[in-house]
């Protein structure tokens, strides 16, 4: 008879850990107990014969419930002290403050196939759940998890579901705080577009057969509402895309079930495990040719594919024709996902034909997180609903709290609080009041629930004196006057790679769009060391003019038309921009041309990647106009697919500083020659590779790549010719790009000694 | 003495802008170092309140109304007016938005050595008459000339004088209507053209697109009839209609919500400012006001200004008490959003990932 007391970490409350642990006890005839020590621990003390114990430690790992994940399990053997039962304890007080929030679910596959039985007591209920899934975060309002701190506390359990709750041998339902059924849970219904009820036996039904017939449906799911349209039919994407105002920007589409997503993507297992993971992303792959209308993602080879995540949306795709439908974000583009149905009513009343609602409020708004595949790699680019807000540890706790708020686009905030760093979900682009105050929310909640008051953080910003998230950041410490710490942009990108890995001291890259550098031009191709002493910038790309400032990032054959003017001057400009049609990739034409090498003179500068990029996509007649964020860029990647390497000289470096004007110009002249197919492969794997050699030469062996670019197949593999695969390492866990920032500004504060 | 914090230890052009650089300049260099009683005249207005000019209490009743302006534009000749007629214009139409009548003008030239002597002439009349068409005399001034090379060309400057018996200090209310009375940007949008070499682009050849430098004293019997009801009146000058809304949004600790397809902007303002990459919201217009306006005479001021000489007046948007967005500009999107109208500033930075 031995005893073992063990510690696990990870993700393991509100996931049904427990009663998992309490029936695996009880199969090997285990003593002890299991109890939740907050945070994100759980100790489970267990007494039997040693091959019983470890059969018991054998299931625990391998056969966790499908939310839960275990960081770490540590086994101490411990004197045994003769208890008569397993149990489960209440949870425990002091142990530490804070406690995880556990990230929404999407549906598993036994509440499903209840919900598809016709001999259920939840057939064709839409909002089914239990331990293992369901909506979390979304309905949380404060800690702890229980059902009275959530927006099902308007829904008393009926005496069914009470009696199950209170059953140890239910393991999906026993304590579980989200359970409901027909008779005591939420209810759905439709209304018309100007929000008169649309008497029908089955809402869902009905809402199918209105999207079948081309309308467009508002549908309010976990975390926000999506338009739910047809995403087959040319008449109703224009439309859509017309009301919606947004030209090109692709639209997500969600599929019934992994058969019906294979019909319009290439999966293969990786995608699979993905798609049906329980946090349910939004996944970017390649499209099966003939499968969608050209407008759900215009001008691009891939689409993004998620899977239904609720049994709403089972329901409703199961009722249509298709079986996969565009869902698209209930927003304007850069807005927060709309989450109350007033609110719907009111903004999206010039959208959306017929709104599909349901009664249950959503308290913290969470939109559908994105990832793909970088070289291989899953990384996320953002990173929301079934993530946020996951914590990420520190080597070690912090001095003081500490409250980021980010950068512009793509937005998210973060703060910390004994030895972890919790990010927001995805907020969006700071540049109108809704983003700004769901920033502002988004990080109250936070401080609220992890009990920073208002002058305890040390509040943590970008560089950029413009940016709104500096204003976020006076406001939210306005009362304690405290200084803000500034992180230059690109220094937070790497810091953000650097956090997952427990980094202290490295050589980062940083391929990214527009931050602001420490000579007050635009960074954003950047080989950084950045460690505890500080940040030293190693090397970069060469600096090209943006005349017009922002315009340039709308229109980068601007970007053209500077580069040729600074390398052989305005008059010769003018006639290589004109021989090169550039004058047709601006809308003022030929005017604007005139006008754009004017500007050369007061032209911000910028080392950045992705303007770069930019400026390579409109030299080639890839891509000229910037209808979304990166879109140059990832139509770029995209057409360079099947492209192969013309040599190593294309572009050059000298020293620390890669030669990407003087490239451009060459490419302008047509001195360099090739495929344009085979040009855009070279070009971004050499931009890589560049960049890996002045990382190697300063002694680098493991380099952390991040930014917007750092997305980038091609890139990353010209990286990694330099310094081996292993060598490299692309944030896993945070987006690379600027919805993972505001961490990579406080692992960087907490670094040098600020928090 | 303090150190005057931001910058590099010099003044740069950033800080004569009129956004956000020149406002923490003038703060630290000014606002901050004079006494408190010595920023006005007992009993009237100075620099402890920021408007378009002064004004001192007279003892019969009413008020002097004081201003004074440099003017530094280039080119100094431009479609619809010169440096000459731009001072005069501008500092009639500072008297106007404090609610007073013109009624005297002091001036000061600055030429360079070997500035053209009919260059200078042209200045000289369009100045004088500028000041013969609105009847305010020329009551004193100065005139020096600097060695070639310490001095772009020319630089004028104006004090004007006015007399207001129920001056207008802006003071905008929650409820408010915004009302403009004209296109905004023109004047902004020639001298950014010209600046660039553009200045034979067709709309100014042709002289369809010019500066809208004039005076703003048609707009007096129209305060005069509504006296009470204008909360505030400005010139958007440099920084735009953003300028003025935001440092009224902040003095009023109110929230300015505008419907920017309501501003009146002329097409060729909006096509250059694009390919320029600026917000027509920024460009200084120098011929049109802002006005702050009680929401139950908003609709009849327009009518009223319509007939009076402008046509295009209307109302853009409303002042609202809002304490969570106080100081804040937005303008209210197609789908009920609201983008940030953020202060000038001197300096463009893109901001873009
Ligand atoms: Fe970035
Ligand atoms: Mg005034
Ligand atoms: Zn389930
Ligand atoms: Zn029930």
């Amino acid at each position: 008879m031995r005893a073992w007391r063990i510690r696990v970490t990870g993700v393991v409350q509100g996931v049904g850990f427990r009663p998992h642990v309490y029936r695996l006890a009880k199969k090997y005839g285990l003593r002890g107990y299991v109890q939740n020590l907050g945070g994100s621990e759980v100790e489970i003390w267990v007494e039997g014969e040693e091959t019983l114990l470890r059969s018991f430690l054998e299931d625990l790992k391998l056969k966790t419930p499908r939310s839960a994940e275990l960081d770490e399990v540590v086994v101490e053997e411990v004197e045994p002290s003769g208890f008569s039962d397993f149990a489960i304890l209440r949870s425990g007080t002091n142990i530490t403050k804070v406690s995880m929030i556990p990230p929404d679910f999407g549906i598993c596959d036994d509440c499903l196939r209840e919900v598809l039985d016709p001999s259920s007591r939840w057939y064709r209920y839409p909002f089914h759940s239990c331990a293992w899934c369901g909506p979390r975060f979304s309905v949380i309002e404060r800690i702890p998890y229980d059902r009275e701190n959530t927006s099902m506390r308007h829904f008393p359990l009926c005496p069914d579901c009470l009696e199950e709750y209170g059953d140890p041998g239910n393991i999906r339902r026993f304590h579980i705080q989200g359970i409901s059924c027909p008779n005591c849970g939420p209810q759905v219904y439709l209304v018309d577009g100007r929000g008169s009820p649309v008497n029908v036996k089955d809402p869902i039904v009905e809402a199918a057969r209105l999207i079948d017939e081309g309308s467009i449906v508002a549908v309010k799911g976990i975390g926000g509402f999506h338009l739910a349209c047809l995403a087959t039919d040319d008449d109703v994407l224009r439309r859509l895309r017309d009301r919606k105002k947004r030209p090109r920007k692709p639209f997500a589409v969600m599929a019934l079930d992994l058969k019906v997503a294979e019909r319009i993507a290439v999966l293969d297992e990786n995608a699979k495990s993905i798609l049906s993971s329980p946090a349910r992303p939004i996944l970017i792959l390649p499209r099966v040719p003939g499968s969608l209308s050209e407008l759900v993602a215009p001008g691009l080879r891939t689409v993004g594919v998620m899977l239904a995540y609720s049994a709403l949306h089972y329901l409703l795709l199961s009722a249509t024709r298709d079986k996969y439908l565009v869902m698209t974000s209930g927003n304007e583009s850069g807005e927060p996902i709309i989450k109350d149905n007033e609110e719907a009513l009111r903004k999206l009343s010039g959208i959306a034909d017929y709104f599909l609602m349901h009664n249950r409020r959503i308290v913290n708004r969470v939109d559908d997180s994105v990832v793909r595949f970088t070289d291989g790699e899953t990384v996320l680019i953002r990173r929301s609903r079934g993530y946020a807000p996951k914590w990420l540890p520190l080597p070690r706790p912090v001095r003081v709290p500490a409250l980021s708020t980010g950068a512009f686009l793509m937005n998210t905030g973060s703060i910390a609080v004994e030895k972890y760093v919790i990010t927001t979900q995805h907020i969006g682009d700071l540049e109108n009041l809704e983003t700004y105050n769901f920033l502002i929310e988004a990080l109250e909640f936070l401080k609220r629930t992890y009990g920073v008051s208002d002058c305890d953080a040390v509040p943590i910003v970008d560089k950029h004196p413009y940016y709104l998230s500096r204003r976020v950041a006076e406001e939210l410490s306005a009362k304690c006057s405290r200084e803000l710490v500034e992180v230059q942009h690109h220094v937070a990108h790497v810091a953000a790679a650097m956090l997952e890995a427990w980094e202290e001291d490295a050589v980062g890259i940083a391929i990214d769009g527009v931050g602001y550098g420490d000579d007050g031009q635009a960074w954003g191709g950047e080989v950084l060391r950045v460690g505890r002493e500080g940040y030293e910038r190693l090397g970069h790309l060469d600096y090209v003019p943006l005349p017009g400032g922002d315009r340039a990032t709308y229109y980068p054959a601007r970007i053209l038309v500077g580069v040729a003017g600074e390398v052989f001057g305005c008059e010769e400009a003018a006639k290589i921009a004109e021989a090169n049609g550039l004058e047709n990739l601006l809308p003022g034409g030929r005017q604007e041309l005139l006008l754009t090498l004017k500007q050369l003179g007061s032209a911000p500068k910028a080392s950045s990647a992705g303007r770069f990029l930019d400026a390579v996509a409109a030299a080639l007649k890839v891509s000229w106009e910037r209808s979304y964020e990166g879109e140059p860029a990832i139509t770029l990647e995209e057409y360079s697919w099947g492209g192969s390497l013309i040599g190593d000289s294309l572009l050059e470096r000298e020293e620390g500083v890669v030669l990407t004007k003087d490239f451009l110009a060459r490419l302008l002249t047509g001195e360099v020659k090739g495929h344009p197919r085979d040009l855009a492969y070279t070009v971004q794997f050499l931009l890589g590779r560049r960049l890996a050699e002045i990382a190697l030469e300063s002694g680098a062996r493991k380099v952390y790549v991040a930014g917007g670019s750092a997305v980038n197949t091609v890139i990353i593999k010209g990286i990694k010719s330099v310094l081996g695969g292993e060598n490299v390492y692309i944030p896993r866990k945070l987006p690379p790009g600027d919805n993972g920032i505001s961490a990579g500004q406080i692992y960087y504060a907490y670094l040098v000694d600020y928090v | 003495m303090r150190r005057i914090p931001g910058g590099k230890g010099v003044v740069e052009l950033a800080d004569g802008q009129g956004g956000v650089e020149t406002l923490r300049l003038l703060e630290e260099l000014f606002f901050r170092r004079v006494k408190e009683h010595l920023k006005r005249v007992e009993g009237g207005v100075g620099i402890d309140f920021p408007d378009d000019g002064a004004l001192i209490p007279l003892p019969g009743g009413g008020f002097l109304v004081v201003t004074a302006d440099s003017y530094t534009v280039n080119p100094p000749f431009f479609p619809g007016g010169n440096i000459g007629s731009l001072a005069v214009h501008g500092s009639i139409n500072d008297v106007v938005m404090m609610g007073g009548r013109p009624v005297a003008m002091l001036d000061t030239i600055v030429v360079e050595e070997g500035f053209p002597m009919g260059d200078l002439e042209a200045i000289v009349n369009s100045m004088l008459e500028a000041l013969e068409k609105e009847g305010v005399p020329l009551i004193g001034g100065d005139f020096k000339v600097m060695p070639k090379g310490q001095l772009d060309r020319i630089t004028v400057t104006t004090v004007g004088l006015g007399v207001a018996r129920s001056p207008i200090v802006d003071k905008p209310r929650g409820g408010d209507k915004i009302v403009v009375t004209d296109y905004v940007g023109d004047h902004g949008a020639v001298i950014l053209m010209l600046q660039m070499g553009m200045g034979d682009v067709e709309e100014i050849a042709s002289g369809s697109l010019k500066s809208d430098s004039k005076p703003l004293t048609p707009l007096l019997p129209v305060f005069e009839k509504f006296a009470g009801y204008i909360h505030a009146a400005r010139d958007p000058t440099r920084g735009g209609l953003a300028g003025v809304l935001n440092e009224w949004a902040r003095s009023g600790g109110l929230l300015a919500v505008i419907r920017e397809e309501e501003v009146p902007v002329r097409d060729a303002v909006r096509r250059f400012a694009e390919m320029l990459g600026v917000d027509p919201l920024y460009l200084a217009s120098e011929g049109a006001a802002v006005l702050s306006v009680s929401p139950e005479v908003a609709e009849e001021v327009v009518s009223e200004l319509r007939g009076r000489g402008f046509p295009n007046a209307r109302v853009i948007g409303e002042f609202r008490e809002n304490p969570k967005y106080r100081g804040f500009v937005v303008s209210e999107t197609g789908v009920g959003g609201h983008r940030i109208i953020e202060p000038p500033r001197g300096v463009i930075v893109p901001r873009i990932c």
